[in-house]
């Protein structure tokens, strides 16, 4: 949760900002990395030809070689291969997580910005709650209540960002109606809802996306962390955290912890990297 | 302190009380929301040998057959009189549980947040003065890199370099001083990042100010210019950061605990949580917020004595960008 | 002991426990039981740390008595009436000798003299009396459980005097004597039984008779045992009845596996429990001492639910009888210290059978069944009948760390056959609300259960009197309520080893019960220093006969 990185705002002069437009290099490896990702979590089969699930027991826990990248693990599976299977599962939990958190504390945090009065005071506490609630504490709670599996450690991981986003999207909105254009538009005569929907939400939203982009990479990092303490799916499934959870018991032969360990950096470094270029472009 | 100050504060401090009392109940709903407990879990493990009939007539006398609202308002009404309960788990009381792990949790959130804040300070400090060219440009990186490293990974080579291939501590004795302090280092890592961040941008901004360029000008050491004139300002938006990050220090302690086997607060939540000891989860969360609310508080009212430019005329003042009244002051902008 | 044992079905710790107990035979014989013999052991004294991946929930002794953590503090603090060894032999212990009537409803224990618990209480025919009757009915209001598995057909016991206590039943009770060398028939003093709950949750507050006493503990982290000086009623079945070798054993949690066994492999514990499987080899190469020892009990296995679709069909449940590798399981996940499953029950229970035939590996007999019960393969190998493929839903059991990896990989042996195999691994507390014999969504319950007597076995099975039913087959199966009211009649061990016998045929051959492996449910990797260790029929070890050289 950086919170705070995000609330710096971007110092830059305008010619720094341009300068920044051209691409770095490592935005442009940041990109190629999460583009890897996605493919990986959409046609995991075209990047390996072993099996997942079924392994070769005669051939448990090898070291990394060219016929298997990551080795293999205490049942003789490829661990690249169940890496790779493991991204969907991953990626997209910690999708969901972003757009539970994204949809209800924005809607939470719109709406208590631009109604104000005890609309504003009911979400406030509401929101206060989730606040001083640690985030990962919360995410456990939530998960413990709803059942262990993948798709509710998302769930949890995502209520637990609400309380940032409705923050984060009220003081916008009450950011944006206080500006001249909304005002006068108001002094026009445009209905509210319109006004919403035209001017405050667009604006809004605009500082809300690389919030949310940085939250998928925290996502990732919170639902390995359920993953790995057992709150997620069992085996045969792949996700990362669940990897290292498996692999630390295997300290002997440590490629098991170490190789999910580096994809999951990788991937989250490079989504952290797109979302600060973000901000500065934005 | 003013009159208008004084109301203030007592406003605050009834949002405070408001914001635990939901933080109990709020658990308290959540964890009900899945049915079972730690004595019906034991009643039903077949390996136990419990007839139908006799779990029954358990669970009728340990009163776990009555409607939820009614067990709601039990625990509330012991809870508003400071009795925490008794944990269904162990038989024992709440309280004396939280007791006896309290002291392990926090000497190693304080040596966390220890080594948050000296990383971060070695970060800040180095880039501002390393060359552009060489280093300044990784140590910008640290940050987002620490931020991306799951903490139960760098708890995992921590104890395997320095517990098992080095020898330096005994993992089976967590409470040494060095196995603390690795745990203390795990803990912080990520938080250190928070913190360099705020601090970094902050100096960033502190040093294109006049005052900065003056002194430099008198020609004042490096050093000494960080302590005295630039780590000062800038520690005003950090010690907001550190009140946030109070709330991931506990957090963090869950998985940290978890890997370096360290009895405390965090391996009684996963202790609780494995076998919903709901009594002391609601303890523990309403502590967690307790600590929250006290820790913001105290930072506001450090704010104002920290930094001199700061008045307060009102609250909304003194925070200025994305103040939100609406939501007191558990959250805050930190932009200076 | 560095030979090897030269029968394949002796183990080394059959030799031990026979030597052993020659050794006690012969010091009875001649000079009598000694304690002063004990004391002059040159390897008297020495300090054990015993890592443990979990020290459970409450100490309420009838609560924990017979957790599988818990077990291991309690057989070191108490004492109980009769001892029962690895083999299934029931011993004296503080009761030295009992009677019976004919129909088995009176008993009469005679008790040890001189016996005290640690607060000083003597353990007397009272005390046992007011220990048998918080085992049958607990202090439910209170929160004390009874002791699950202590006969329901208890009525009432009574002091005749100091050392006879006289004990009556509703019904016939046959298993009540081994009851009383069971896990959960610890001897906790009158004073402890009388506090509330919460002081008994106090571990430091309880007081046993054991050979070693409670110093300081800390919920979640470790307990601390230091040796009783006047202890001198050890059960003679171990070789030793006076005060324990060790000065102190401390019980601490290490909830990573890895981390237990590195620590014992630097020098840092004395003993790992529950090590991973697949560490054992690397430990013993480097002289570790590795026990695994079986308790009296079922293998690992499952339970087939007969009312659920496909697995109404006897050839289907045969089919997954043949269709399992057990060998590759135990070369895959285990270690050769894993025995192969030769019947439904462990081989060192007295009655067992081999039935190993019933148990072979044969894809294509397999193949061939399920051919025959319609089931055809499909384009994608998933074999179907009328449209519905032929699926298994696994639940792991949670209480074997390596239940998952075994469904893994049996996954994929019956992949290969044709079968769609689905694992769910649910913790604990979902595992005991949602995985339940005969119940919906389980087709097959993975058992892990010790018993005390494998004539309670058969009642197990069925419905009859509050029996489990496992395989859903109510009172269907004629041949089945047959053996079990003949088992249950039978007056003798010897008429009733043949129809044992019969039973695990029968249930064998009719794919009810499908065993997987012999059951190693605890697992202890030892430092060499530490010698002398003993394990009883549940499989704790008792440190209490146990030196450490230096």
């Amino acid at each position: 949760m950086t919170i705070a990185s995000f609330h710096s705002p971007s110092r830059r002069s305008a010619i720094g900002r341009l300068a920044s437009l051209r691409v770095q290099p490592t935005i442009v490896l940041s990109i190629a990395i999460v583009a890897l990702m996605i493919a990986w979590s959409i046609t995991p089969g075209l990047f390996t030809n072993h099996d997942p699930i079924n392994g070769v027991p005669a051939h448990k826990l090898l070291a990394p070689s060219a016929e298997n990248w990551f080795g293999t693990d205490h049942l003789g599976r490829d661990l690249y291969t169940r890496v790779v299977y493991g991204t969907s599962s991953s990626v997209s939990s910690a999708l969901i997580a972003v757009v539970i958190g994204v949809v209800a504390g924005g809607l939470i945090g719109l709406l208590a910005g631009f109604f104000g009065g005890w609309v504003d005071i009911v979400f406030a506490r509401m929101v206060d709650v989730l606040l001083a609630i640690p985030k990962f504490l919360l995410a456990v709670i939530v998960v413990t209540a709803i059942g262990f599996d993948t798709t509710n450690a998302a769930i949890a991981t995502g209520v637990s960002a609400v309380g940032l986003f409705a923050r984060v999207m009220r003081s916008e909105v009450i950011k944006t109606r206080q500006a001249t254009f909304v005002e006068s538009s108001f002094l026009l005569g445009g209905s509210r809802w319109h006004i919403l929907w035209r001017h405050v939400f667009p604006n809004a939203s605009r500082s809300v996306l690389p919030l949310a982009v940085l939250q998928f990479g925290d996502s990732i990092l919170v639902i390995a962390g359920l993953a790995f303490l057992g709150y997620g799916d069992p085996p045969p499934a792949s996700d990362w955290g669940l990897l290292i959870s498996i692999g630390k018991d295997y300290l002997k032969w440590p490629w098991l912890v170490y190789a999910p360990a580096f994809v999951t950096i990788a991937t989250v470094l490079s989504v952290n990297r797109i979302s600060r270029w973000l901000r500065k472009t934005d | 302190m003013s009159k208008a100050y004084l109301n203030y504060a007592a406003k605050r401090l009834i949002q405070a009380a408001v914001v635990i009392l939901l933080a109990y109940v709020f658990t308290f709903v959540v964890v009900s929301i899945l049915p079972g407990d730690p004595i019906t879990n034991v009643l039903n493990n077949p390996q136990n040998g419990f007839t139908p009939d006799e779990i029954n007539e358990i669970i009728t006398a340990q009163g776990l057959d009555k409607p939820i609202p009614v067990q709601l308002w039990t625990a509330l009404s012991g809870f508003l009189t400071g009795d925490l309960g008794l944990s269904m788990r162990t038989n024992r009381p709440v309280a004396t549980l939280i007791a006896e792990v309290l002291p392990s949790t926090l000497v190693l959130a304080s040596a966390g947040l220890v080594v948050a804040l000296l990383l971060a300070a070695v970060i800040a400090y180095g880039t501002q003065f390393l060359p552009k060219r060489f280093g300044q440009g990784l140590l910008r990186g640290f940050p987002s890199l620490f931020l991306s490293v799951p903490n139960f990974v760098i708890g995992l080579v921590l104890i395997h370099l320095f517990g098992f291939q080095l020898g330096i501590f005994r993992v089976i004795e967590p409470n040494s001083f060095w196995a603390t302090l690795f745990a203390a280092v795990a803990l912080g890592i990520p938080i250190s990042a928070q913190i360099a961040e705020v601090l970094i941008a902050n100096l960033d901004h502190e040093s294109g100010q006049e005052y900065a360029a003056v002194a430099r000008g008198r020609g004042l050491g490096q050093m000494r210019l960080f302590t005295k004139h630039l780590l000062k300002p800038s520690s005003l938006p950090v010690i907001t950061v550190i009140a946030l990050t109070i709330g991931e220090l506990l957090g963090g302690s869950l998985i940290t605990e978890t890997v370096f086997g360290r009895t405390g607060l965090g391996s009684l939540v996963q202790r609780s949580v494995s076998s919903q000891d709901l009594p002391v989860l609601q303890a523990v969360v309403s502590l967690a917020a307790v600590v929250f609310v006290l820790v913001n508080l105290i930072a506001d009212l450090a704010y104002p004595l920290l930094d001199p430019r700061v008045k307060l005329i009102g609250p909304s003042a003194r925070r200025p960008a994305t103040a939100d009244e609406g939501f007191t002051d558990l959250s805050k902008a930190v932009t200076p | 002991m560095t030979d090897r044992p030269r029968f394949p079905s002796v183990s080394r710790r059959r030799l031990l426990i026979a030597s052993s107990a020659l050794a006690t035979a012969a010091l009875l014989a001649t000079a009598g039981l000694s304690p002063a013999l004990s004391a002059d052991s040159p390897n008297n004294g020495g300090d054990i740390t015993f890592l443990i991946d979990s020290l459970g929930d409450t100490w309420i002794p009838n609560n924990s008595a017979i957790s599988s953590f818990q077990g291991h503090i309690w057989g070191h603090v108490t004492d109980k009436l009769l001892y029962v060894d690895a083999e299934g032999e029931v011993t004296p212990w503080i009761a030295e000798r009992w009677e019976q009537n004919d129909n088995a409803t009176e008993f009469t224990l005679h008790l040890k003299n001189g016996v005290t618990f640690s607060d000083g209480t003597p353990l007397d025919a009272s005390a046992v009396v007011a220990n048998l009757d918080i085992w049958y009915a607990g202090r439910k209001a209170e929160g004390i459980n009874p002791i699950g598995l202590f006969p329901k057909t208890y009525d009432r016991a009574e002091a005749v005097d100091a050392a006879t206590v006289k004990v009556f039943f509703k019904k016939p009770t046959l298993g009540f004597i081994p009851t009383l060398g069971y896990h959960g028939s610890i001897l906790i003093s009158p004073k402890t039984i009388a506090a509330p709950a919460n002081q008994q949750a106090d571990l430091s507050k309880t007081s046993g008779s054991g050979p070693y006493v409670v110093e300081s503990w800390k919920e979640g982290d470790y307990v601390k045992l230091v040796k009783r000086k006047d202890y001198n009623w050890g059960p003679a079945a171990v070789g030793h009845t006076g005060p324990a070798f060790l000065d102190s054993i401390t019980y601490k949690l290490v909830s990573e596996p890895s981390v237990r066994v590195s620590s014992v492999l630097s020098g840092q514990a004395d003993v790992a429990y529950n090590a991973s499987p697949q560490e054992l080899e690397s430990l013993k190469e480097e002289g570790f001492t590795v026990a695994t020892p079986r308790y009296l009990g079922f293998v690992n296995g499952w339970a087939i639910n007969t009312k659920l679709p496909p697995y109404d069909d006897v050839k289907v449940r045969q089919a997954l009888q043949a269709g399992i590798n057990r060998q590759e399981i135990i070369d895959t996940v285990y270690t050769p210290d894993w025995k192969l499953a030769t019947s439904f029950i462990q081989s060192n229970v007295p009655g067992a059978t081999d039935q190993s035939g019933l148990l072979a590996y044969n894809p294509d007999k397999a193949a061939k069944l399920l051919d025959e019960a319609g089931w055809v393969k499909g384009a994608d190998g998933i074999r179907t009948k009328d449209g519905k493929p032929l699926l298994l839903t696994l639940h792991s059991n949670p209480y074997l760390a390596t239940s998952k990896s075994v469904d893994e990989l049996i996954a994929q042996q019956l992949g290969k056959i044709g079968w769609k195999v689905s694992i769910r691994a649910y913790d604990v507390v979902t595992f005991g609300q949602k995985v339940k014999y005969g119940s919906l969504a389980v087709p097959a319950y993975e058992v892990t259960r010790s018993f005390i007597d494998a004539g309670t076995v058969a009642s197990i099975l069925t419905n009859a009197n509050n029996g489990e039913n496992w395989f859903a087959l109510d009172e269907s199966d004629k041949a089945l309520n047959e053996l079990r009211d003949k088992i249950a009649g039978a007056g003798s061990a010897e008429t009733r080893k043949p129809l044992l016998d019969e039973l695990q045929k029968y249930v064998l051959e009719q794919g009810y019960f499908i065993p997987r492996t012999q059951i190693v449910q605890r697992i202890y990797a030892q430092s060499p220093k530490l010698k002398g260790e003993v394990y009883n029929g549940v499989a704790y070890a008792s440190y209490y006969t146990a030196t450490k050289s230096e």
